[in-house]
């Protein structure tokens, strides 16, 4: 036991003294505190840019680009203003005058109307300097929709309340219900779409977690043996011991690092500015189900004593680091098909291909947390994935450990199965 | 009770024999060594004593008794192949060592320091080993396999690559660690090594214990077939002596070195050449170690 914490401890100093490991830590702390700040940031930008300009040709249909100008006047908050051109008496003088208005920064874009006697409405062209400006052309379409209706239905005699109604959109909420219990009364859209954000972050944090700490472990087991310090280490402690010291060490290092990141992401969060943005939009963190964090954690863990085992019987079969990313290989494929599966199925958490992959180990911990965060699966469920998951750590990590045991003395080429049965055989593990 | 004895250990890898039956004690306060050519099963034999691998056939004991984990604490080791963390500070992963080994942290830090004080090199206490000489690094790799004073010493080619200042610096230290009373196995390709340290020795050869014991006695049982004659004169017809098989003049004049058949010979060769010229040195001189190992493992040493 002794010697288990004197691994372990050996492995988390020296791990958090690397340069590399706060260098990382730091980089991916200041980029989270940007991402959450980002929001914010935005808004302030926003404010201070005022309505988006649009410039237009008086002459140029009046009958649309009036109503349209009175209806962005009268819309507050659409954020865009029409400004008006004379006539220059040919398109092309027209279009000068516009592109000369952008040059001078007097409008940051222009409409010009086109009559279109096959579609009834004159076909509309937004040109500005900017690529794919979605969101002005957005509002210029819902202005432009308005002042169509206005246009078409303007004999059918309708009062304003018929107007109104006519253009409200219409309403649709989806909300999600558990039928297992009769307690929940359902999730609002807020919380559904927090709930899908949190099993979003978390199964990116998953993976980033469990594979960069796995092949961490591969790389510096791999290291020891190519520096021949192995052979020291073999001869001072048991090699079980030392394998799992090394996974534990490594366990805890991800975890501290994680949880600096979620106290940079709270700390952020809490901040005054961002505490009003996240209010204003109804989210709230407490209103995720705690028992999801649980989870988080649990499938974390799991996911990462499984995948840290198997790669640390690929670290010891390898003598050179320069070998082990293609000896590593098919453990990347399965934690990249396991993340994929996670990212793919959180529009479909219902799928069979969730429901298959929440029993297999490799991606159970991707999938299963992602039916738990989404869905509500079934307590006979969760207890069979996490007992599959168990099982799995158990019986590859003995076979990892003889795997180890064995690799560990091997130098030269990377072993073939055969004979690494064989080395198995004549070193009686 | 000797602390290290070995009963007719064997050790195969599938087809191949690495070890027959090798048999060898070591008594407290001895080094042994342990010669073969390359592959002949030295390292396999020295890992098979420190537990890394297991014996098909025979038995180890330590003490007396069999190996267990609580053996590794008594054992230290230099591997053949120096290996260290490149990127750890040497107290770091010295202690580390002697701590995987059973011993506490204040214990194993006054230990190193003592060590690196006797080595005169207490300046390294904070450096990175990549920082350090080649022969330094090997100090320090002999202090990993000492700091926790282990009972038996398991030393794989320990003076390689050594300048001959540092072969004595260590050479010193081993005997004072044999006179302290620890039990060594040593092995080594430096015959002169083993001359002047070890008193009893094994050769192996292609996986085979094939010359064993005492090596006085062993240096008894080989013939005495060399003979140097000293003359400031040179001396002629020497290979005509009957029993003379080849005659070498040595390198700086002063004489000839003369291989005989059998050690009646040397008589026959003094009379003939104290008739040519006035002797300076006549000596009838015991095989080299060289000789009897190159003589018992043959062409085959690489």
């Amino acid at each position: 036991m002794n010697n288990f914490m004197a691994v372990v401890s050996f492995t988390l100093r020296n791990k958090m003294k690397t340069k590399s490991f706060i260098v990382t830590t730091i980089i991916i702390a200041v980029i989270l505190s940007i991402g959450v700040n980002l929001p914010y940031i935005i808004s302030q930008f926003k404010s201070e840019g005022g309505a988006t300009k649009v410039g237009y040709t008086l002459s140029n249909l009046p009958e649309v680009t009036e109503p349209l100008k009175t209806y962005f006047d009268t819309n507050e908050g659409t954020n865009i203003h029409l400004v008006s051109y004379p006539d220059q008496g040919s398109q092309e003088g027209n279009e000068q005058v516009l592109k000369q208005g952008i040059k001078d920064g007097e409008i940051s874009g222009y409409i010009l109307l086109e009559e279109d006697a096959a579609a009834g409405f004159p076909k509309v062209t937004y040109k500005s300097e900017s690529l794919m400006e979605s969101s002005v052309t957005r509002t210029l379409r819902t202005g432009l929709q308005a002042v169509k209706v206005d246009y078409v239905i303007k004999d059918a005699q309708l009062s304003d309340a018929q107007k109104n109604l006519l253009l409200m959109p219409v309403q649709i909420e989806a909300a999600q219900i558990s039928v297992m219990d009769n307690t929940g009364t359902g999730k609002t859209v807020e919380q559904q779409g927090l709930a899908m954000g949190f099993v979003y972050a978390m199964i990116i944090v998953l993976f980033m977690g469990i594979f960069i700490t796995s092949q961490l472990i591969a790389t510096e087991i791999t290291a020891e043996k190519s520096s021949r310090v192995m052979e020291i280490l073999v001869t001072s402690v048991a090699p079980l011991k030392q394998m799992f010291g090394k996974i534990t060490g490594m366990s805890l290092v991800g975890l501290l690092q994680i949880v600096v990141y979620i106290l940079v992401f709270l700390i952020n969060v809490s901040l005054p500015h961002n505490k009003d943005l996240l209010a204003g939009w109804n989210l709230n963190l407490g209103d995720i189900d705690p028992l999801l964090y649980v989870y988080a954690l649990v499938f974390y863990l799991t996911g990462y004593f499984l995948y840290s085992t198997l790669c640390a019987a690929v670290g010891s079969m390898v003598s050179r680091t320069e070998d082990l990313a293609q000896a590593m290989m098919p453990i990347t494929m399965l934690a990249l098909a396991g993340f994929y599966i996670g990212i793919f199925g959180m529009s479909s958490p219902d799928s069979m291909l969730i429901k298959t992959a929440s029993f297999i180990p490799f991606f159970s911990p991707f999938a299963m947390f992602l039916r738990i965060g989404l869905t509500t699966p079934a307590w006979w469920e969760i207890v069979l994935s996490l007992a599959l998951l168990a099982a799995a750590i158990f019986v590859l990590g003995w076979i990892s450990a003889k795997i180890y045991r064995t690799g560990v003395l091997m130098y030269g080429k990377r072993p073939t199965f055969k004979e690494l049965r064989k080395a198995m055989k004549a070193y009686k593990v | 009770m000797k602390p290290l004895v070995l009963e007719q250990v064997s050790k195969q890898y599938g087809e191949k024999t690495a070890v027959n039956r090798i048999s060898l004690e070591v008594e407290a306060g001895e080094i042994y060594g342990l010669l073969g050519a390359n592959g002949a099963g030295k390292t396999t034999t020295m890992r098979m004593v420190l537990g890394l691998i297991y014996p098909d056939a025979g038995n180890i004991f330590y003490q007396g008794r069999p190996y267990s984990q609580e053996q590794l604490s008594m054992l230290g080791y230099l591997p053949e192949e120096r290996g260290m963390y490149p990127k750890v500070k040497i107290s770091d992963q010295i202690i580390y060592l002697a701590r995987l080994r059973g011993m506490n942290r204040k214990d194993a830090d006054r230990n190193l320091k003592l060590w690196l004080e006797k080595f005169n090199i207490s300046e390294y206490y904070n450096m990175k080993i990549e920082e350090l000489s080649k022969g330094n690094q090997q100090k320090i790799q002999f202090i990993a396999s000492v700091i926790h004073d282990p009972k038996i010493l398991i030393l794989d080619e320990a003076f390689s690559g050594l300048d001959p200042v540092n072969v004595e610096l260590l050479k010193k230290t081993v005997k004072e660690l044999r006179d302290g009373g620890k039990t060594i196995l040593f092995s080594t390709h430096r015959m002169e090594h083993v001359e002047e340290l070890c008193r009893n020795i094994t050769i192996m050869h292609r996986s085979n214990p094939v010359i064993q014991g005492n090596l006085k006695d062993i240096k008894k049982r080989f013939p005495r077939e060399r003979v140097i004659v000293g003359a400031d004169q040179p001396i002629r017809g020497l290979e005509t002596v009957s029993g003379v098989q080849r005659v070498e003049e040595l390198e700086n004049g002063s004489g000839y070195a003369v291989w005989i058949d059998r050690e009646e010979t040397a008589q026959q060769l003094l009379h003939y050449a104290m008739k040519q010229t006035v002797l300076t040195r006549f000596e009838l001189l015991e095989p080299t170690l060289n000789e009897i190992f190159i003589r018992s493992v043959g062409e085959s040493n690489e």
